[in-house]
Protein backbone atom coordinates (compact mmCIF):
# COMPACT_ATOMS: atom_id res chain seq x y z
CA UNK A 1 0.00 0.00 0.00
CA UNK A 2 1.17 3.56 -0.72
CA UNK A 3 1.20 6.39 1.86
CA UNK A 4 -1.30 7.60 -0.95
CA UNK A 5 -3.97 5.27 -0.20
CA UNK A 6 -3.66 5.58 3.49
CA UNK A 7 -6.81 7.69 4.43
CA UNK A 8 -6.21 11.45 5.57
CA UNK A 9 -7.83 11.93 8.47
CA UNK A 10 -7.68 15.89 10.55
CA UNK A 11 -4.69 17.40 8.93
CA UNK A 12 -2.34 13.79 8.35
CA UNK A 13 -2.63 12.10 11.42
CA UNK A 14 -3.72 8.23 11.67
CA UNK A 15 -6.58 7.39 13.59
CA UNK A 16 -5.46 5.63 16.57
CA UNK A 17 -6.37 2.38 15.90
CA UNK A 18 -9.80 1.29 18.05
CA UNK A 19 -7.27 -2.10 19.50
CA UNK A 20 -5.37 1.18 21.76
CA UNK A 21 -8.35 2.54 23.00
CA UNK A 22 -9.42 -0.71 24.14
CA UNK A 23 -6.38 -1.39 26.15
CA UNK A 24 -6.48 2.06 27.48
CA UNK A 25 -10.03 1.48 29.09
CA UNK A 26 -8.76 -1.77 30.08
CA UNK A 27 -5.63 -1.10 31.78
CA UNK A 28 -7.75 2.09 33.54
CA UNK A 29 -10.49 -0.15 34.56
CA UNK A 30 -7.39 -2.31 36.27
CA UNK A 31 -6.28 0.53 38.27
CA UNK A 32 -9.67 1.62 39.44
CA UNK A 33 -9.83 -2.23 41.00
CA UNK A 34 -6.64 -1.76 42.17
CA UNK A 35 -7.02 1.25 44.29
CA UNK A 36 -10.55 -0.07 45.80
CA UNK A 37 -8.92 -3.20 47.23
CA UNK A 38 -6.10 -1.30 48.09
CA UNK A 39 -8.72 0.89 49.75
CA UNK A 40 -10.71 -1.72 51.91
CA UNK A 41 -7.52 -3.34 53.04
CA UNK A 42 -6.60 0.54 54.36
CA UNK A 43 -10.24 0.54 55.78
CA UNK A 44 -10.32 -3.48 56.66
CA UNK A 45 -6.43 -3.37 58.75
CA UNK A 46 -7.34 0.59 60.37
CA UNK A 47 -4.52 1.75 59.10
CA UNK A 48 -3.56 4.84 60.46
CA UNK A 49 -0.13 6.30 60.16
CA UNK A 50 -0.87 8.91 62.88
CA UNK A 51 -1.53 6.46 65.72
CA UNK A 52 2.13 5.71 65.27
CA UNK A 53 3.39 9.18 65.44
CA UNK A 54 1.10 9.49 68.92
CA UNK A 55 2.01 6.05 70.45
CA UNK A 56 6.24 7.16 69.78
CA UNK A 57 6.27 7.44 73.43
CA UNK A 58 5.24 4.17 74.03
CA UNK A 59 8.03 2.70 72.05
CA UNK A 60 10.21 4.89 73.17
CA UNK A 61 9.06 3.77 76.93
CA UNK A 62 9.99 -0.13 75.55
CA UNK A 63 13.39 0.79 74.58
CA UNK A 64 14.64 2.80 77.30
CA UNK A 65 13.47 0.41 79.55
CA UNK A 66 14.96 -3.02 77.47
CA UNK A 67 18.55 -0.96 78.05
CA UNK A 68 21.00 -1.56 78.60
CA UNK A 69 20.77 -5.58 77.85
CA UNK A 70 21.06 -7.82 80.89
CA UNK A 71 24.25 -10.20 80.25
CA UNK A 72 23.99 -12.11 83.20
CA UNK A 73 21.43 -14.37 81.54
CA UNK A 74 23.61 -14.62 77.97
CA UNK A 75 24.35 -18.12 78.71
CA UNK A 76 21.03 -19.46 78.09
CA UNK A 77 19.86 -17.19 75.64
CA UNK A 78 23.25 -19.18 73.47
CA UNK A 79 21.79 -22.70 74.42
CA UNK A 80 18.38 -21.48 72.99
CA UNK A 81 19.97 -20.05 70.10
CA UNK A 82 21.39 -23.08 69.36
CA UNK A 83 18.02 -24.79 70.03
CA UNK A 84 16.15 -22.33 67.47
CA UNK A 85 19.45 -23.59 64.68
CA UNK A 86 18.86 -26.92 65.63
CA UNK A 87 15.09 -26.45 65.20
CA UNK A 88 15.23 -24.89 61.85
CA UNK A 89 18.45 -27.34 60.88
CA UNK A 90 16.22 -30.66 61.10
CA UNK A 91 13.51 -29.39 59.84
CA UNK A 92 14.81 -27.94 56.80
CA UNK A 93 16.96 -31.20 56.22
CA UNK A 94 14.35 -33.49 57.01
CA UNK A 95 11.99 -31.63 54.21
CA UNK A 96 14.82 -31.64 52.33
CA UNK A 97 15.25 -35.44 51.95
CA UNK A 98 11.89 -35.89 51.65
CA UNK A 99 11.35 -33.23 48.59
CA UNK A 100 13.76 -34.57 46.54
CA UNK A 101 11.82 -37.47 45.67
CA UNK A 102 8.36 -35.81 45.87
CA UNK A 103 9.90 -32.64 43.51
CA UNK A 104 10.78 -35.59 40.94
CA UNK A 105 6.93 -37.10 40.86
CA UNK A 106 6.17 -33.86 40.59
CA UNK A 107 7.70 -32.50 37.99
CA UNK A 108 5.75 -33.00 34.63
CA UNK A 109 9.01 -33.60 32.56
CA UNK A 110 10.42 -36.57 35.72
CA UNK A 111 7.36 -38.28 36.91
CA UNK A 112 6.85 -42.12 36.02
CA UNK A 113 3.28 -41.79 35.47
CA UNK A 114 -0.25 -38.77 36.00
CA UNK A 115 -1.35 -41.00 39.38
CA UNK A 116 2.21 -40.39 40.70
CA UNK A 117 2.09 -36.74 39.07
CA UNK A 118 -1.15 -35.84 41.00
CA UNK A 119 -0.56 -37.62 44.45
CA UNK A 120 2.88 -36.17 44.61
CA UNK A 121 1.32 -32.62 43.59
CA UNK A 122 -1.95 -32.54 46.39
CA UNK A 123 0.70 -34.02 49.48
CA UNK A 124 2.89 -31.21 48.48
CA UNK A 125 -0.32 -29.15 48.40
CA UNK A 126 -1.73 -30.17 51.62
CA UNK A 127 1.78 -29.90 53.39
CA UNK A 128 2.01 -26.17 51.77
CA UNK A 129 -1.60 -25.21 53.04
CA UNK A 130 -1.51 -25.76 56.53
CA UNK A 131 0.77 -23.59 58.29
CA UNK A 132 3.84 -24.58 60.21
CA UNK A 133 2.42 -23.03 63.39
CA UNK A 134 -0.38 -25.14 63.24
CA UNK A 135 1.36 -28.43 62.35
CA UNK A 136 3.52 -27.74 65.53
CA UNK A 137 0.44 -27.16 67.45
CA UNK A 138 -0.70 -30.55 66.24
CA UNK A 139 2.76 -32.46 66.94
CA UNK A 140 2.48 -30.58 69.80
CA UNK A 141 -0.74 -32.48 71.11
CA UNK A 142 0.61 -35.66 69.92
CA UNK A 143 4.74 -35.56 71.72
CA UNK A 144 4.24 -32.83 73.78
CA UNK A 145 6.09 -29.67 74.01
CA UNK A 146 9.27 -28.76 73.00
CA UNK A 147 11.81 -28.84 69.96
CA UNK A 148 10.56 -31.80 68.42
CA UNK A 149 6.89 -30.85 67.83
CA UNK A 150 8.68 -27.58 66.09
CA UNK A 151 11.42 -29.60 63.90
CA UNK A 152 8.06 -31.87 62.63
CA UNK A 153 6.21 -28.73 62.11
CA UNK A 154 8.61 -26.66 60.40
CA UNK A 155 9.97 -29.96 58.36
CA UNK A 156 6.06 -31.28 57.32
CA UNK A 157 5.72 -26.89 56.29
CA UNK A 158 9.30 -26.87 54.29
CA UNK A 159 7.64 -30.37 52.15
CA UNK A 160 4.86 -28.27 50.77
CA UNK A 161 7.37 -25.11 49.79
CA UNK A 162 10.59 -26.93 48.94
CA UNK A 163 8.75 -29.85 46.91
CA UNK A 164 6.76 -27.53 44.92
CA UNK A 165 9.74 -25.43 44.42
CA UNK A 166 12.05 -28.23 43.38
CA UNK A 167 9.60 -29.70 40.80
CA UNK A 168 9.56 -26.25 39.21
CA UNK A 169 12.84 -26.20 39.02
CA UNK A 170 13.34 -29.42 37.64
CA UNK A 171 10.29 -28.86 35.22
CA UNK A 172 12.90 -25.70 33.87
CA UNK A 173 15.73 -27.90 33.25
CA UNK A 174 17.45 -28.61 30.49
CA UNK A 175 16.26 -32.24 29.51
CA UNK A 176 18.97 -32.68 26.54
CA UNK A 177 21.03 -34.74 28.92
CA UNK A 178 18.16 -36.58 29.93
CA UNK A 179 17.07 -37.97 26.57
CA UNK A 180 20.66 -38.93 25.38
CA UNK A 181 20.90 -41.42 28.47
CA UNK A 182 16.68 -42.44 28.27
CA UNK A 183 18.03 -43.51 24.94
CA UNK A 184 21.29 -45.02 25.97
CA UNK A 185 18.85 -47.39 28.09
CA UNK A 186 19.34 -45.98 31.45
CA UNK A 187 16.70 -46.46 33.92
CA UNK A 188 14.36 -43.74 35.69
CA UNK A 189 16.40 -43.96 38.50
CA UNK A 190 19.63 -43.82 36.88
CA UNK A 191 18.50 -40.80 34.68
CA UNK A 192 17.45 -38.97 37.72
CA UNK A 193 20.55 -39.20 39.42
CA UNK A 194 22.88 -38.77 36.60
CA UNK A 195 21.24 -36.26 34.93
CA UNK A 196 18.31 -34.57 36.88
CA UNK A 197 19.65 -34.05 39.91
CA UNK A 198 23.07 -33.14 38.95
CA UNK A 199 21.98 -30.82 36.44
CA UNK A 200 19.27 -28.92 39.15
CA UNK A 201 21.77 -29.71 42.29
CA UNK A 202 23.08 -25.76 42.55
CA UNK A 203 19.27 -25.06 41.96
CA UNK A 204 17.81 -26.87 44.52
CA UNK A 205 20.51 -26.54 47.33
CA UNK A 206 20.06 -22.35 46.77
CA UNK A 207 16.32 -22.60 47.68
CA UNK A 208 17.22 -25.00 50.19
CA UNK A 209 19.69 -22.25 51.84
CA UNK A 210 17.08 -19.78 51.16
CA UNK A 211 14.42 -21.91 53.05
CA UNK A 212 16.63 -22.54 55.97
CA UNK A 213 16.66 -18.82 56.28
CA UNK A 214 13.07 -18.72 56.26
CA UNK A 215 13.15 -21.46 58.69
CA UNK A 216 15.14 -20.14 61.33
CA UNK A 217 12.54 -17.04 61.79
CA UNK A 218 9.89 -19.05 62.01
CA UNK A 219 10.91 -21.23 64.54
CA UNK A 220 11.24 -17.93 66.58
CA UNK A 221 7.61 -18.00 66.34
CA UNK A 222 7.11 -21.48 66.91
CA UNK A 223 8.67 -20.66 70.34
CA UNK A 224 4.84 -18.92 70.86
CA UNK A 225 3.30 -21.92 70.82
CA UNK A 226 5.61 -24.42 72.97
CA UNK A 227 8.25 -25.05 70.38
CA UNK A 228 11.47 -24.11 72.64
CA UNK A 229 14.03 -22.44 71.51
CA UNK A 230 14.57 -18.59 71.39
CA UNK A 231 10.93 -17.92 70.29
CA UNK A 232 10.27 -19.59 73.29
CA UNK A 233 12.34 -17.24 75.70
CA UNK A 234 11.40 -14.47 73.78
CA UNK A 235 7.59 -15.33 74.58
CA UNK A 236 8.83 -15.64 78.38
CA UNK A 237 10.30 -12.76 78.88
CA UNK A 238 7.38 -10.32 77.38
CA UNK A 239 4.99 -12.18 79.86
CA UNK A 240 7.38 -11.22 82.85
CA UNK A 241 8.46 -7.49 81.05
CA UNK A 242 11.61 -8.52 81.34
CA UNK A 243 12.79 -6.10 78.94
CA UNK A 244 16.54 -6.42 79.55
CA UNK A 245 16.50 -9.74 79.09
CA UNK A 246 14.43 -9.57 76.34
CA UNK A 247 17.14 -7.11 74.73
CA UNK A 248 19.81 -9.69 75.28
CA UNK A 249 17.54 -12.19 73.56
CA UNK A 250 16.91 -10.13 69.99
CA UNK A 251 20.62 -9.41 70.10
CA UNK A 252 21.34 -13.33 69.96
CA UNK A 253 18.87 -14.02 67.59
CA UNK A 254 20.49 -11.14 65.46
CA UNK A 255 23.89 -12.48 65.71
CA UNK A 256 22.61 -16.16 65.07
CA UNK A 257 20.71 -14.86 61.72
CA UNK A 258 24.13 -12.72 60.51
CA UNK A 259 25.95 -16.02 61.06
CA UNK A 260 23.74 -17.94 59.29
CA UNK A 261 23.32 -15.62 56.36
CA UNK A 262 27.41 -15.54 56.04
CA UNK A 263 27.42 -19.09 55.58
CA UNK A 264 24.48 -19.36 53.45
CA UNK A 265 26.85 -16.91 50.97
CA UNK A 266 29.74 -19.35 51.56
CA UNK A 267 27.95 -21.96 50.53
CA UNK A 268 26.20 -20.51 47.34
CA UNK A 269 30.17 -19.37 45.87
CA UNK A 270 31.09 -23.06 46.71
CA UNK A 271 28.16 -25.12 45.11
CA UNK A 272 28.09 -22.83 41.77
CA UNK B 1 27.17 -27.08 -5.64
CA UNK B 2 30.89 -27.66 -6.17
CA UNK B 3 31.78 -31.83 -6.02
CA UNK B 4 34.72 -32.27 -3.51
CA UNK B 5 37.41 -34.31 -4.56
CA UNK B 6 37.56 -37.75 -3.90
CA UNK B 7 38.50 -38.26 -0.33
CA UNK B 8 40.33 -41.88 1.73
CA UNK B 9 37.56 -43.75 3.57
CA UNK B 10 38.71 -46.76 5.22
CA UNK B 11 37.44 -49.70 4.30
CA UNK B 12 34.78 -51.07 6.88
CA UNK B 13 35.99 -53.95 8.85
CA UNK B 14 33.94 -57.36 10.02
CA UNK B 15 34.55 -59.41 7.17
CA UNK B 16 31.53 -61.23 5.77
CA UNK B 17 29.51 -58.95 8.89
CA UNK B 18 30.54 -55.82 6.81
CA UNK B 19 27.14 -54.39 5.04
CA UNK B 20 24.71 -56.23 7.13
CA UNK B 21 21.80 -53.80 7.37
CA UNK B 22 21.70 -52.97 11.52
CA UNK B 23 19.20 -50.32 11.56
CA UNK B 24 15.36 -50.85 9.31
CA UNK B 25 12.95 -48.33 9.19
CA UNK B 26 9.76 -49.40 6.99
CA UNK B 27 6.51 -46.97 6.41
CA UNK B 28 7.13 -44.78 9.33
CA UNK B 29 4.96 -42.10 9.82
CA UNK B 30 4.64 -38.92 12.13
CA UNK B 31 1.50 -37.08 12.44
CA UNK B 32 1.44 -34.85 14.87
CA UNK B 33 -1.93 -33.20 16.53
CA UNK B 34 -3.43 -31.38 14.25
CA UNK B 35 -3.35 -33.86 11.19
CA UNK B 36 -0.01 -32.49 10.16
CA UNK B 37 1.58 -34.64 8.72
CA UNK B 38 5.98 -34.60 9.59
CA UNK B 39 7.23 -38.38 8.15
CA UNK B 40 4.95 -39.93 5.52
CA UNK B 41 5.77 -43.55 5.25
CA UNK B 42 9.51 -43.41 5.18
CA UNK B 43 11.75 -46.18 4.47
CA UNK B 44 15.46 -46.29 5.70
CA UNK B 45 18.21 -49.17 6.18
CA UNK B 46 21.67 -48.26 8.09
CA UNK B 47 24.41 -50.78 7.15
CA UNK B 48 27.15 -51.88 9.50
CA UNK B 49 30.34 -50.03 9.08
CA UNK B 50 28.28 -47.70 6.48
CA UNK B 51 27.67 -43.88 7.38
CA UNK B 52 23.75 -42.82 6.02
CA UNK B 53 23.88 -38.92 5.54
CA UNK B 54 20.29 -37.60 5.90
CA UNK B 55 19.91 -34.44 3.93
CA UNK B 56 16.61 -32.30 3.23
CA UNK B 57 15.39 -28.64 3.91
CA UNK B 58 14.71 -27.36 7.13
CA UNK B 59 11.57 -28.97 8.11
CA UNK B 60 11.55 -32.07 5.78
CA UNK B 61 11.02 -34.32 9.08
CA UNK B 62 14.73 -35.55 9.56
CA UNK B 63 15.28 -34.60 13.46
CA UNK B 64 11.66 -36.59 13.39
CA UNK B 65 12.89 -39.46 11.87
CA UNK B 66 15.62 -39.80 14.14
CA UNK B 67 13.33 -39.05 17.52
CA UNK B 68 10.91 -41.65 15.98
CA UNK B 69 13.59 -44.39 15.20
CA UNK B 70 14.12 -44.55 19.04
CA UNK B 71 10.96 -43.72 20.03
CA UNK B 72 11.91 -40.59 22.20
CA UNK B 73 9.10 -39.67 19.96
CA UNK B 74 6.12 -42.20 19.86
CA UNK B 75 5.60 -43.04 15.62
CA UNK B 76 2.12 -42.72 14.47
CA UNK B 77 2.62 -46.18 11.99
CA UNK B 78 5.54 -47.86 10.60
CA UNK B 79 8.42 -50.22 11.65
CA UNK B 80 11.70 -49.83 13.28
CA UNK B 81 14.36 -53.05 13.47
CA UNK B 82 17.44 -52.92 15.34
CA UNK B 83 19.83 -55.61 14.15
CA UNK B 84 16.41 -57.90 13.58
CA UNK B 85 14.44 -56.75 16.80
CA UNK B 86 11.42 -54.75 16.05
CA UNK B 87 11.60 -51.49 18.43
CA UNK B 88 7.91 -50.08 17.71
CA UNK B 89 6.74 -53.16 19.43
CA UNK B 90 8.09 -53.46 22.25
CA UNK B 91 6.89 -52.84 25.97
CA UNK B 92 8.72 -49.88 27.80
CA UNK B 93 10.43 -51.84 30.18
CA UNK B 94 12.14 -54.63 26.90
CA UNK B 95 12.34 -50.55 25.02
CA UNK B 96 14.53 -49.41 27.77
CA UNK B 97 16.98 -52.92 27.15
CA UNK B 98 16.35 -52.41 22.93
CA UNK B 99 17.43 -49.08 23.69
CA UNK B 100 21.23 -49.60 24.35
CA UNK B 101 22.17 -50.32 20.88
CA UNK B 102 21.31 -47.21 19.77
CA UNK B 103 23.39 -44.38 21.01
CA UNK B 104 22.53 -40.51 19.64
CA UNK B 105 24.34 -37.34 19.44
CA UNK B 106 22.78 -34.28 19.01
CA UNK B 107 23.88 -30.86 17.70
CA UNK B 108 24.08 -29.70 21.38
CA UNK B 109 26.08 -31.89 22.95
CA UNK B 110 23.80 -32.15 26.03
CA UNK B 111 26.53 -32.78 28.47
CA UNK B 112 25.75 -32.67 32.58
CA UNK B 113 27.14 -28.90 32.49
CA UNK B 114 28.79 -29.86 36.43
CA UNK B 115 30.25 -32.65 35.94
CA UNK B 116 33.47 -33.61 34.74
CA UNK B 117 34.18 -35.20 31.21
CA UNK B 118 34.93 -38.11 32.17
CA UNK B 119 31.92 -38.52 34.30
CA UNK B 120 29.76 -37.24 31.11
CA UNK B 121 31.97 -39.95 29.01
CA UNK B 122 31.15 -42.60 31.17
CA UNK B 123 27.41 -42.15 32.26
CA UNK B 124 26.57 -43.82 28.45
CA UNK B 125 27.50 -46.89 30.30
CA UNK B 126 24.87 -46.68 32.59
CA UNK B 127 21.75 -48.17 30.53
CA UNK B 128 24.01 -51.96 31.20
CA UNK B 129 25.04 -51.08 34.94
CA UNK B 130 22.65 -51.60 37.98
CA UNK B 131 23.02 -51.45 41.87
CA UNK B 132 22.53 -49.70 44.36
CA UNK B 133 25.43 -47.21 44.09
CA UNK B 134 24.72 -46.79 40.68
CA UNK B 135 21.31 -45.61 41.11
CA UNK B 136 22.48 -43.62 43.70
CA UNK B 137 24.85 -41.37 41.47
CA UNK B 138 28.19 -43.39 41.89
CA UNK B 139 29.98 -44.78 38.51
CA UNK B 140 31.70 -47.79 39.21
CA UNK B 141 35.35 -47.68 38.44
CA UNK B 142 34.70 -50.43 35.09
CA UNK B 143 32.66 -47.30 34.01
CA UNK B 144 35.11 -44.61 34.83
CA UNK B 145 38.02 -46.72 32.56
CA UNK B 146 35.61 -47.24 30.08
CA UNK B 147 34.83 -43.77 29.67
CA UNK B 148 38.66 -42.55 30.07
CA UNK B 149 39.23 -45.55 27.01
CA UNK B 150 36.23 -43.71 24.98
CA UNK B 151 38.02 -40.09 25.60
CA UNK B 152 41.20 -41.29 24.36
CA UNK B 153 39.58 -42.86 21.63
CA UNK B 154 38.13 -39.35 20.53
CA UNK B 155 41.40 -37.26 21.31
CA UNK B 156 40.08 -35.42 24.54
CA UNK B 157 41.54 -37.65 27.43
CA UNK B 158 43.65 -33.93 28.65
CA UNK B 159 40.39 -32.79 29.29
CA UNK B 160 38.99 -36.02 31.25
CA UNK B 161 38.89 -33.92 34.99
CA UNK B 162 37.49 -30.69 33.38
CA UNK B 163 33.96 -29.55 34.43
CA UNK B 164 31.79 -30.02 30.96
CA UNK B 165 31.07 -26.37 31.33
CA UNK B 166 34.25 -25.10 30.42
CA UNK B 167 34.49 -26.96 27.40
CA UNK B 168 35.12 -26.00 24.05
CA UNK B 169 32.02 -26.62 21.33
CA UNK B 170 34.38 -29.08 19.57
CA UNK B 171 35.50 -30.43 23.01
CA UNK B 172 31.88 -31.05 24.06
CA UNK B 173 30.89 -32.51 20.91
CA UNK B 174 33.58 -35.15 21.02
CA UNK B 175 32.84 -35.86 24.76
CA UNK B 176 29.24 -36.44 23.90
CA UNK B 177 31.14 -39.19 20.85
CA UNK B 178 32.95 -40.92 23.78
CA UNK B 179 29.55 -41.03 25.69
CA UNK B 180 27.79 -42.33 22.93
CA UNK B 181 30.56 -45.12 22.68
CA UNK B 182 30.30 -45.70 25.91
CA UNK B 183 27.27 -47.68 25.56
CA UNK B 184 28.54 -49.89 22.86
CA UNK B 185 26.14 -49.26 20.31
CA UNK B 186 25.76 -51.19 17.14
CA UNK B 187 23.69 -47.92 15.64
CA UNK B 188 24.95 -44.48 16.37
CA UNK B 189 22.29 -41.75 15.00
CA UNK B 190 24.00 -38.11 14.98
CA UNK B 191 21.24 -35.12 14.87
CA UNK B 192 23.22 -31.87 13.13
CA UNK B 193 26.60 -32.94 15.13
CA UNK B 194 28.09 -30.36 13.32
CA UNK B 195 26.02 -27.59 13.21
CA UNK B 196 27.47 -25.52 15.83
CA UNK B 197 31.11 -26.37 14.84
CA UNK B 198 33.74 -24.33 13.36
CA UNK B 199 35.45 -26.05 10.02
CA UNK B 200 37.93 -27.46 11.51
CA UNK B 201 35.90 -29.17 14.57
CA UNK B 202 33.47 -30.11 11.79
CA UNK B 203 36.13 -32.25 10.06
CA UNK B 204 37.46 -33.64 12.48
CA UNK B 205 33.99 -35.00 14.12
CA UNK B 206 32.69 -36.28 10.16
CA UNK B 207 36.65 -37.74 10.57
CA UNK B 208 35.77 -39.49 14.17
CA UNK B 209 32.14 -40.90 12.74
CA UNK B 210 33.73 -42.08 9.68
CA UNK B 211 36.45 -43.84 11.30
CA UNK B 212 33.78 -45.10 14.23
CA UNK B 213 31.58 -46.80 11.24
CA UNK B 214 34.67 -48.45 9.76
CA UNK B 215 36.49 -49.56 12.72
CA UNK B 216 33.86 -50.49 15.42
CA UNK B 217 31.72 -51.85 12.34
CA UNK B 218 28.84 -49.32 13.78
CA UNK B 219 25.92 -47.94 11.76
CA UNK B 220 25.87 -44.43 11.46
CA UNK B 221 23.35 -42.10 10.83
CA UNK B 222 23.72 -38.50 10.58
CA UNK B 223 21.65 -35.50 9.92
CA UNK B 224 23.32 -32.97 7.75
CA UNK B 225 22.58 -29.58 6.52
CA UNK B 226 26.00 -29.44 4.14
CA UNK B 227 25.68 -31.53 1.39
CA UNK B 228 29.53 -31.57 0.92
CA UNK B 229 30.21 -32.71 4.05
CA UNK B 230 27.66 -35.82 3.08
CA UNK B 231 29.46 -36.57 -0.38
CA UNK B 232 32.83 -36.28 1.47
CA UNK B 233 32.07 -38.52 4.58
CA UNK B 234 28.87 -40.71 3.65
CA UNK B 235 28.40 -44.01 2.22
CA UNK B 236 24.99 -43.48 1.14
CA UNK B 237 22.78 -40.33 1.05
CA UNK B 238 19.03 -39.98 1.97
CA UNK B 239 17.36 -37.28 0.91
CA UNK B 240 13.86 -36.05 2.90
CA UNK B 241 11.32 -33.51 1.31
CA UNK B 242 8.03 -32.40 3.15
CA UNK B 243 8.60 -35.80 5.28
CA UNK B 244 9.34 -38.25 2.06
CA UNK B 245 12.66 -40.06 0.79
CA UNK B 246 13.05 -38.45 -2.52
CA UNK B 247 16.72 -39.47 -2.52
CA UNK B 248 18.28 -43.01 -1.37
CA UNK B 249 21.36 -43.47 -3.45
CA UNK B 250 25.31 -44.45 -2.73
CA UNK B 251 26.99 -40.65 -2.12
CA UNK B 252 29.49 -41.18 -5.04
CA UNK B 253 25.63 -40.96 -7.02
CA UNK B 254 24.32 -37.93 -5.81
CA UNK B 255 25.00 -35.31 -8.40
CA UNK B 256 24.34 -31.66 -8.02
CA UNK B 257 20.69 -32.09 -9.96
CA UNK B 258 19.43 -34.34 -7.31
CA UNK B 259 20.62 -31.77 -4.51
CA UNK B 260 18.69 -29.54 -6.43
CA UNK B 261 15.78 -31.47 -6.54
CA UNK B 262 15.80 -31.90 -3.35
CA UNK B 263 16.42 -28.65 -1.45
CA UNK B 264 14.52 -26.61 -4.26
CA UNK B 265 11.66 -29.27 -4.96
CA UNK B 266 12.38 -29.23 -8.66
CA UNK B 267 14.59 -30.33 -11.21
CA UNK B 268 17.22 -27.73 -12.03
CA UNK B 269 17.68 -26.25 -15.58
CA UNK B 270 21.18 -27.35 -16.06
Amino acid sequence: MSLAALPQHGGGELPRPRRDRRELAGNAAGAAILVLVLVQALHVTRFQPTEIVAGVGGIYDILRRGTPPDLTDLQPALGAALETFDVALLGTFLAMVVSVPLGLLAAENTTPNRAAYLASRSLIGICRAVPDIVWALLFVTAVGLGPFPGTLGLGVHSVGILGRLYAECIEDMDMGPVHVLRVGGAGRMQVATHAVLPGVLPSLLGLTLYRFDTNLRATIALGFVGGGGLGLQIFTTLNLFEYQRLTTLLLVMLVLILIVEGLAVLLRRRIR
Amino acid sequence: MAIAPAVHRPAPRGGAEAGRPLLEVRGLTKRFDGGRVVLDGVDLVARRGEVTAILGPNGSGKSTLLRCTVRLVEPSAGTVWIDGEELTALSDRRLQEARRAIAMVFQSAHLVRRRTALANAASGALGSLGGLAVACGRLPREALELGHRNLVRVGVEHVARQRAETLSGGQAQRVAIARALSQRPRVLLADEPVASLDPDATEEVMVLLRSLAADEGMAVVCVLHQPELARWHADRIVGLRAGRIVVDAPATEVDDAALTRLYRGHASSG
